[in-house]
């Protein structure tokens, strides 16, 4: 069970106090609920950007990191198609520190053009690195838009293009601080030694004299249901060739999502798991595979990914793979091997809950959801689902006309 | 009204509890380490082998390491991750220049178990053909996928100018996965598995019940014998280039062979890598990331060898300015050896230091990896107080005195791997 304390400023900030008396350390997480998927589709990869932006100084505070370092604590953030999201740790005795800096660049930030400039070219470099630069690595640039025609997750966190990132002006930067930072679009998280009392106030002195702003409303087009097979082959410099099926799936607050996820690790979490036993180590048709799902907030994807062995056609594989799958559906799997998931899932929740920083994370992310109490029903709702939960699954989501594949032909045999 | 240009007061970090673990003999020389205050239901046991990639013919450490759970005359490699999974086991091998280790993560209920399937997938690893060449297969085609990383062609260089004339200066080429003897691979099982655990290092909530069960399954397996390591290291100075001609980004690594936690001026020179490229606000950073806009990231680290140790600045660039970045990490290297670090610059790198230390305290996962890093040098937990001293007593003067001594360009071997 995770307790945690749960006040609202007036300014609409919600903030969460988890008391942790084992820690020294402090964290201190807030969540923007804002991600790729709120922005226009010609200025992509702009919740990103703006991310590494909030690092660039405040009104107040010339630079970010130096005062929280001073402090002994550190700080981070990531961004995803949903959410964004800040955190720092610190010992506690400087938590105050973290209040004041986070408070700050939620009031209002400073960077100057040269901070524009420099961090275009940083998240331009990053984009190379991560998605250009690496064999597979624009696999997402090329799925995205394959499996989603009208909803934004059809561009990558990152960003559509590089020229996306090269065209941001400091307009589109301030108009998007203005829509989406402010408290009522925040949730903060205090984890920690600490009273109450003593949270409420320090928050308050900080966040408090924040103008609430209002917290815009999200409008987007949903994704129409997908009613036929889509296939897209592409042919990069890597080694082996490469597959990807992805099959859309429910949001996160169906619960066909929990369902989904139990469905994926029976097909490709462990050695264990169907498509391993079978495709891999039974029928030798490939060196890599694996299912998972996208974890989105609205309709996402369950992937399932892998490598060919050499002289292995991707006809070969289809028909092997749909053959396991058609198996799932259409025999109900045994108490035995859902056992064996529930097992694995429970045992990878205690470790996730180990760290402090992590449960701050998932109580702001549940808070999104509705409730942070989620956090402490969620594996209710897991050991609930049923073999014939399982299947129904299967039969919903694994099919041709639900499903789109991404190819990747590797072109180094040709060469040679 | 709230001044809000002024930062809250800040408060020292007093003394930080540094906990040894609980030391039980499992034969003379190999010892089980035990950390049980843990207040949930996780645990964790850490088997350490002396089958490190040092010994034995190039890739045979590695290949069986990869083959640990491929089955025995009784079960299919299948069968053993069937019941490793049915116990929730998260469990994996790896190989390192000097030692291997299989980890486990579990709930406390389930760790006795679990050692006893892995005891046995272990002990009668059959080694069969068929699971032989798969690894194989599945290593050639994860080597041909590196081949395409800027950041491992630039590693794999470095590592071979850096540990030259070492066994660990070996560097594995693609033909290494053809020629395969199941004979090497089982001689090396025998002797380097079999009778090869040096340690057990074990956290959670367990009772003597199981830790006396878990020395007991594990004993089998204990040598006494003194491990083997390379004692004599030297650099292969000057600029290494590793050509990749469609690559958009190149890796750059510039390093030198230094020293391990046992040297005196270990502490003080981890002050000098933090000022230089071990925290987001680092000189490499605020000048290639921060001000140039040439890397999404760059840093640097100090790494540890039983007998000694080594310096690496690592980056990934835009190819257009790997030039560029040289001349930037020369430059900020002269600056230390010109400039005295200010004041205010090493009370925050203290500060920030002192502060990562109590949070790597933080814990007794934390704790026991901070033990388990003293103990190949037996050294005490008294080392983390004594560097708490060093750091707070640290001049600019003493800073510069390292930069003069260990951070010459003439020193360093430089790689760079792109187009």
């Amino acid at each position: 069970m995770i307790h945690f304390e749960r006040f609202k400023l007036e300014n609409g900030l919600t903030v969460l106090f988890h008391k942790d008396i084992t820690t020294p350390m402090a964290v201190v997480n807030v969540l923007y609920d804002v991600g790729a998927r709120d922005e226009s589709e010609d200025k992509t990869g702009f919740a990103h950007l703006f991310e590494h932006l909030m690092f660039g100084g405040s009104i107040n505070i010339p630079d970010f990191d130096a005062p929280l370092q001073h402090a002994g604590g550190e700080s981070n953030a990531f961004t995803s198609n949903d959410i964004t999201n800040y955190y720092d740790v610190l010992p506690a005795h400087n938590l105050e520190t973290a209040l004041w800096l986070e408070s700050d660049r939620m009031l209002s930030l400073a960077f100057t053009p040269k901070s524009l400039e420099v961090q275009r070219n940083v998240v331009i470099e990053e984009f190379k690195q991560r998605y250009l630069n690496q064999p597979y690595g624009d696999v997402w640039l090329e799925l995205r838009p394959l499996a989603y025609r009208v909803h934004p997750y059809k561009w990558a966190t990152i960003g559509k293009e590089i020229k996306h990132i090269e065209d941001a002006t400091m307009e589109d930067v301030k108009s998007f601080f203005a829509k989406h930072y402010n408290p009522s679009n925040a949730i903060l998280c205090v984890g920690g030694n600490f009273e109450l009392e003593y949270v409420k106030e320090v928050v308050e002195k900080w966040f408090g004299e924040i103008p609430s702003g209002s917290k815009p409303a999200r409008v987007l087009e949903a994704e129409p249901e997908q009613k036929e097979f889509r296939e897209k082959l592409i042919e990069r410099n890597v080694p082996a060739d490469a597959f990807y099926y992805a099959f859309k799936m429910p949001e996160r607050k169906n619960a066909g999502y929990y369902m989904a996820d139990v469905l994926s690790d029976a097909l490709g979490r462990d050695k264990s798991s169907r498509l391993y036993a079978s495709l891999k180590k039974e029928q030798k048709l490939v060196s890599e595979i694996g299912a998972y799902i996208t974890g989105s907030l609205d309709n996402g994807l369950l992937i399932i990914g892998g490598k060919l062995n050499e002289g292995v056609s991707f006809n070969m594989f289809d028909k092997a793979l749909w053959e396991v799958l058609e198996k799932l559906k259409n025999e109900i799997m045994d108490d035995t091997e859902l056992d064996r998931l529930m097992i694995k899932i429970r045992t990878a929740r205690e470790f996730q809950e180990q760290g402090l920083l992590n449960r701050a994370m998932n109580l702001c992310q549940f808070e999104l959801l509705g409730d942070a109490n989620g956090i402490n029903e969620e594996h209710e709702i897991y050991y609930s689902i049923t073999p014939k939960d399982v299947q129904r699954m299967a039969k919903e989501i694994l099919k041709p006309t639900n499903c789109s594949l991404l190819k990747v032909k590797s072109n180094q045999n040709a060469e040679s | 009204m709230l001044n809000r240009k002024k930062a809250p007061e800040l408060q020292n970090i007093g003394n930080i509890d540094f906990v040894k673990p609980h030391v039980y003999d499992i034969t003379e020389k190999c010892h089980l380490f035990f950390m049980n205050e843990v207040p949930n239901d996780t645990s964790r046991i850490d088997l350490h082998f002396d089958a490190g990639s040092g010994l034995g013919e190039l890739g045979i450490a590695s290949f069986v390491g990869g083959l640990l759970f491929s089955g025995t005359a009784e079960k299919s490699s299948i069968q053993i991750s069937n019941e490793l999974d049915a116990l929730g086991a998260f469990y994996e091998s790896n190989v390192a220049h000097e030692q291997a280790m299989i980890t486990v993560y579990a709930l406390k209920e389930n760790i006795v178990p679990i050692l006893r399937i892995i005891k046995d997938a272990v002990d009668n690893v059959s080694f069969h053909e068929d699971e032989v060449q798969e690894m194989l297969n599945d290593r050639k085609q994860k080597f041909r996928v590196n081949m395409g990383k800027v950041s491992f062609l630039a590693q794999r260089k470095f590592q071979e100018k850096l540990l030259s004339g070492t066994p660990y200066g070996r560097i594995v080429e693609e033909d290494v996965y053809d020629n395969v003897s199941i004979s090497a691979l089982k001689r090396f099982h025998k002797e380097n598995y079999l009778n090869g655990l040096t340690k057990v290092v074990l956290v959670g909530d367990l009772t003597q019940d199981e830790v006396d069960e878990i020395i007991d399954i594990t004993g089998a397996w204990a040598t006494d014998r003194k491990q083997e390591f390379a004692t004599e290291f030297k650099n292969e100075t000057g600029t290494h280039e590793v050509l990749k001609s469609d690559a958009i980004q190149s890796a750059i690594r510039v390093g030198r062979i230094l020293f391990n936690k046992t040297h005196p001026d270990f502490i003080d020179f981890q002050v000098l890598n933090t000022i230089l490229g071990d925290y987001f606000g680092s000189r490499l950073m605020s000048n290639i990331r921060e001000d140039k806009g040439y890397t999404y990231g760059i840093g640097s680290m100090v790494a540890e060898l039983h007998y000694s140790g080594y310096f690496l600045i690592a980056t990934e660039v835009a190819k257009e300015v790997k030039d560029a970045t040289i001349q930037e990490v020369k430059y900020e290297l002269e600056k230390l050896k010109e400039e005295l670090v200010s004041a205010e610059e090493l009370e925050l790198v203290k500060n920030y230091m002192l502060g990562q230390l109590l949070k790597s305290a933080d814990g007794p996962y934390s704790m026991i990896d901070l033990y388990m890093g003293l103990e190949p040098y037996d050294m005490e937990m008294e080392f983390y107080n004594r560097s708490i001293d060093s750091i707070k007593a640290i001049t600019p003067e003493r800073i510069r005195e390292l930069v003069v001594k260990y951070l010459d360009w003439n020193d360093m071997t430089v790689v760079v791997a792109g187009s």
